[in-house]
């Protein structure tokens, strides 16, 4: 869980001296993981330069997908709406999760109760959490929403959330955002409670108010696992699939189609392996480079980092005295 | 006066959090034992009457245990596939000594960044032309392989607390290596296999996007693609039963979310912090 057994972890430090033995525990897993997870991305550039129904031949044709790609129109709609989906997604996932994180922090009793019940809708699966939603938005019988729209006199903004081309967008992103609220509090909770009471307990008896304490010192210290968090709900996002693909499965027209929803509808309903191929090619470069780009704003920051404990804790040796 | 006020407000508020995290899943449990009647007419009242009508015809219509034991197949060999297959190559990556170790654990930890997608169209030609479709291994292979990450991650980051000298002193006293795993190291890995077991019995279990690409055929079908089959099998008029299906379904992962609670969490905690 700690940031640095994540990074640098030294793994060069067994004992036991035996090749044949090394092989025979490490060659099964190893089998397993290559044909389940490299042989498909092997395959995924090889076909995303050919052409191919399913049936016959496949038939090289070059670069002409990833041409075909760029001057698809439903291609950038699909990146856009994605993108749009991944902001809504982030900003609910980390602002309510650590907003509740930090309220938690302030809770005296009946904590693990209320972090548990917190955490529940990480574990249903996507298909229930849609049908949910379904009837949540649905105008007939009048939903929850729009009746609670109607409840607080706003009737004239009910809608068909699901069938509304305006809408449509927000509310098969709200449904994802909402799932793992829990799972990234828990992770900030976990956080903010293992930092040393100390290092604040200072800045207290300097006088400082409490939200100081929050934002000055306590935030700063967990920026480390924001980051960490921020990663993973970034490329959690570029990968949306269920929510999207059971609501409206892209529609209506194209208006809530997800980078892989379309890249899926490519192969599995259209039968264009080829340049579903090089949508899912898209899809992983599109992932390592945000992992690659988000790791190396880590480093710096974490550089800094150092400097900022530092001078926390010779101001509070100063305090001490 | 002011303390009592702020008191209360965030009473409030983490109560209506509460409400809004805890209330629509409780609805679906409500809603499987309301009358259909009252579904269509007020669906967010608290029900008049209670029936369990609905749940009757779900289990008398027979697929859904069909359904069930199928997710619990997929799940059941994906586990215990995991499990060993992550316990093997974590002691062979912490407790060897080879210059290789470093290559292939960054070579594991590379599989977190790849999404699931990228193996959808592979394997489906791959299955089709073996006459995989259709069969549960057609998910497991997939499942197993993406867990793999992270399990090996998790193993080796507990077999590191096991001290060298008591691995040393084993091969004094003339244990082979297979031995030390089996009679040393992986009894000592409980709460491990518990962590990984349990996290992924739910993830597995909630799985939609394996089964929706490699299962058509109703017999091989799991839990979670079958609810979807239940939507179109009534229409959109009986939505009690599909609630009820649903109500079915997700009370096995519930049960061992209450019951592992501390495991769950910290496991997909871990699996977020070392994304």
């Amino acid at each position: 869980m700690k940031a640095e057994d994540a990074k640098g972890m030294d793994i060069n430090m067994g004992i036991i001296q035996n090749k044949k033995a090394y092989a025979v525990f490490l060659l099964p897993a190893l089998i397993f993981y290559i044909f389940a997870v490299f042989y498909p991305i092997e395959e995924s550039i090889r076909l995303s330069f050919m052409k191919w129904n399913g049936i016959g031949a496949p038939k090289f044709v070059g670069l002409e997908n990833y041409a075909a790609m760029f001057k698809d129109k439903v291609f950038y709609t699909a990146l856009i709406n994605n993108l749009v989906y991944l902001v809504i997604v982030v900003v609910i996932q980390l602002s309510v999760g650590l907003l509740f994180a930090i309220l938690l922090t302030y809770m005296k009793k009946r904590v693990t109760l209320v972090k548990t019940l917190y955490y529940i809708p990480c574990i249903v699966t996507t298909v229930a959490i849609a049908q949910l939603f379904r009837s949540i938005y649905s105008t007939e019988p009048l939903g929850l929403l729009n009746q609670f729209l109607a409840g607080v006199g706003l009737e004239h903004a009910a809608t068909s959330w699901l069938a509304n081309v305006k809408t449509v967008l927000a509310a098969v992103s709200v449904p994802e955002g909402w799932r793992f609220i829990g799972m990234y509090m828990v992770i900030f909770y976990a956080a903010l409670v293992s930092l040393d009471p100390s290092v604040y307990e200072a800045a207290k008896i300097d006088g400082a108010s409490e939200l100081q304490i929050l934002f000055k010192i306590k935030i700063p210290l967990i920026k480390e696992i924001l980051l960490l968090t921020l990663t993973m709900c970034l490329t959690g996002a570029l990968r949306g699939f269920d929510i999207p693909f059971l609501l409206t499965a892209g529609g209506p027209g194209n208006a809530s189609e997800m980078m892989s929803t379309y890249m899926y509808k490519k192969a599995f309903s259209s039968n264009q392996y080829g340049y579903g191929s090089a949508l899912a090619v898209f899809i992983i470069i599109e992932s390592i480079i945000v992992v690659y780009l988000l790791r190396k704003a880590f480093t710096t920051r974490e550089d800094r980092e150092i400097k900022q404990m530092e001078k926390v804790q010779r101001k509070q040796r100063r305090s001490g005295k | 006066m002011k303390k009592k006020t702020l008191k209360v407000i965030f009473a409030i508020v983490i109560l209506a959090f509460l409400f809004i995290q805890v209330y629509p899943v409780l609805w679906l449990f409500i809603s499987s034992v309301r009358p259909s009647a009252e579904l269509a007419t007020k669906p967010f009242s608290l029900p008049t009457s209670l029936t369990f009508q609905n749940f009757a015809k779900v289990w008398s219509d027979g697929k859904i245990l069909g359904y069930m034991w199928n997710s619990f197949k997929v799940t059941a060999i994906s586990l215990i596939l995991i499990v060993f297959l992550s316990a093997t190559a974590g002691f062979a990556l912490s407790k060897f000594k080879m210059k290789v170790n470093k290559a292939v654990y960054s070579f594991f930890t590379f599989g977190i960044m790849v999404p699931v997608q990228i193996t959808l169209i592979p394997l489906f030609i791959f299955y089709s032309k073996t006459g995989v479709l259709n069969t549960s291994m057609s998910m497991i292979l997939p499942q197993v392989g993406f867990a793999l990450p992270l399990s090996v991650m998790m193993f080796v980051s507990f077999y590191s607390f096991v001290p060298n000298e008591l691995i040393e002193a084993a091969v004094m006293d003339g244990c082979t290596p297979y031995g030390i795993f089996v009679k040393i190291v992986f009894p000592l890995a409980r709460n491990t296999v518990i962590t990984i077991a349990s996290m992924y019995s739910i993830l597995i279990w909630n799985d939609f996007i394996f089964a929706n690409t490699f299962i058509s055929d109703s017999k091989a079908k799991t839990v979670a693609m079958g609810l979807k089959d239940y939507v179109g099998a009534f229409g959109n008029i009986d939505w009690g039963s599909t609630f009820a299906a649903i109500t079915i379904s997700i009370l096995p992962p519930m049960i061992i979310y209450f019951a592992l609670n501390k495991w769950v969490t910290s496991g997909m905690t871990m699996g977020a912090t070392k994304g």
